[in-house]
C-alpha cells in the first residue's frame, strides 16, 4: 500500500497473509489465474468467519 | 493419494494439514478458493482427487465450495450435512435435543417482542447469539429487560438478516471454564480446559488453553453428540453446570486446534488425514 518492496518468503501459499514490514499492511498472497503469485490487501473478519 | 485442502485464508492448521499430507506419503492439493472460478461444466482437474479436507474459515465459503465436490462425486470431510448443521446454532441446538443430549434450555424468538418475552421465560441473565458465528463474536450476557432491549434495537439495525433471529439462551455459572473436546471419527484425540476470569472463555478471547483428560461420561456423551450432528471431526465446546453436569454448547464443523496440539502434544492433522484417507476409500 505504501509502494516499497514486499519479501515473500519463498514457500509461500495462496492464502498466507503478510504484515508489510514498512507500513503494517496486512496483505494476501493469491494465485492470478495461471501460476503466478500477486499480492492484495487482506480482507476484513467478516461476520461467517470462524470455526 | 491426492488430498484436497480447500481454504481461503491460510492458518496455521491449513500448513499443518498440507504438511502432513506430505509425511504421510501422500500428494496434497492446496486449492485457494478465492484465487480460482469453479467450473462445474469443466471439472476434469478435480476428477483426479481421492479426498477433499474443507478448511474454509467462511461459513459460506464452505458451504459453497462442498457443494460443489460433494456435487461432482469427491469425497469431502466435512460432508455438507455436518456444515450445515454446525454452522447455524439453532440447527445444531435441534439435533441435540432430538438426540437426548443435555444443552443449555435455549428459546428462539423473531421479533423484539418474543425475545423479551422468550428472555422472561428464561430467567435474567440470559445469552444472546447470533445464529451465524463463531470465536465469541457478537455474544451478549444481557442481566436484565433494559440491556436486552439496548440489545436488540442494536441488532434490529445490523444489515444481515439473520440478526433478526434471535438464539437465546439461559445463563450457565461455569466454573472459570468449558471444555472444548475434538472428535475425529469416533476417536477423541485430545481435549482442553479453556480457562478465563471473562465469562467467554474462547482461545481467540484469551481464554487459556490447559490440556484435560477425558472421562468416560464426558467421552460417552460427546461421541453422540458427534453422531447426531452427522460425525466427521469436530470441535465440541461442553459447559459443567453445577447442578445438572456436562451440557453440550456448542459444535464446530471447521474446527481450530493449533492451541490445543500446543499443550496436548497430539498430531490432530494427521488423525484428520488419516481418517480422510478412511473417507476417500469408501
Amino acid at each position: 500500500m505504501c509502494g516499497t518492496p514486499v519479501n515473500v518468503p519463498d514457500d509461500v501459499l495462496p492464502g498466507e497473509l503478510i504484515e508489510h514490514e514498512e507500513c503494517g499492511a496486512l496483505l494476501e498472497v493469491y494465485q492470478d489465474g495461471g501460476n503466478t503469485f500477486a499480492l492484495r490487501r487482506a480482507e476484513g473478519i467478516s461476520e461467517d468467519w470462524g470455526e | 493419494m491426492r488430498i484436497a485442502v480447500v481454504y481461503d485464508v491460510l492458518r496455521w492448521e491449513e500448513k499443518d494439514i498440507i504438511s502432513n499430507i506430505r509425511s504421510l506419503g501422500h500428494e496434497p492439493v492446496p486449492i485457494h478458493v478465492t484465487s480460482f472460478y469453479l467450473d462445474p461444466y469443466s471439472n476434469t482437474q478435480y476428477m483426479n482427487l481421492d479426498v477433499v479436507i474443507q478448511r474454509c474459515v467462511s461459513l459460506f465459503r464452505a458451504i459453497e465450495t462442498t457443494v460443489f465436490f460433494e456435487s461432482l462425486g469427491i469425497p469431502i470431510v466435512n460432508k455438507l450435512e455436518v456444515l450445515m448443521v454446525t454452522g447455524d446454532k439453532l440447527h445444531t441446538t435441534m439435533k441435540l435435543i432430538a438426540n437426548n443430549i443435555p444443552t443449555p434450555r435455549t428459546l428462539i424468538a423473531m421479533s423484539r417482542e418474543a425475545a423479551v418475552n422468550a428472555a422472561k421465560k428464561l430467567g435474567f441473565p440470559v445469552v444472546v447469539k447470533p445464529i451465524i458465528g463463531s470465536w465469541g463474536r457478537m455474544i451478549a450476557k444481557v442481566n436484565d429487560e433494559d440491556a436486552l432491549n439496548s440489545i436488540l434495537e442494536l441488532r434490529e439495525h445490523l444489515q444481515a438478516p439473520y440478526h433478526r433471529i434471535h438464539y437465546i439462551q439461559e445463563y450457565i455459572e461455569k466454573p472459570g471454564r468449558d471444555i472444548r473436546v475434538f472428535t475425529v471419527g469416533n476417536e477423541i484425540p485430545a481435549a482442553i480446559y479453556r480457562i478465563s476470569n471473562y465469562w467467554k472463555t474462547n482461545t481467540a478471547l484469551g481464554g487459556r488453553a490447559e490440556c484435560v483428560k477425558v472421562c468416560d461420561e464426558l467421552r460417552d456423551l460427546v461421541l453422540k453428540a458427534a453422531e447426531a450432528v452427522g460425525g466427521g471431526y469436530l470441535g465440541i465446546d461442553v459447559l459443567e453446570d453445577p447442578s445438572r453436569g456436562y451440557l453440550i454448547n456448542e459444535v464446530n464443523g471447521v474446527t481450530e486446534y493449533k492451541n490445543t496440539v500446543r499443550v496436548c502434544k497430539v498430531n490432530i492433522s494427521e488423525l484428520i488425514i488419516k481418517y480422510a484417507i478412511e473417507v476417500g476409500k469408501k
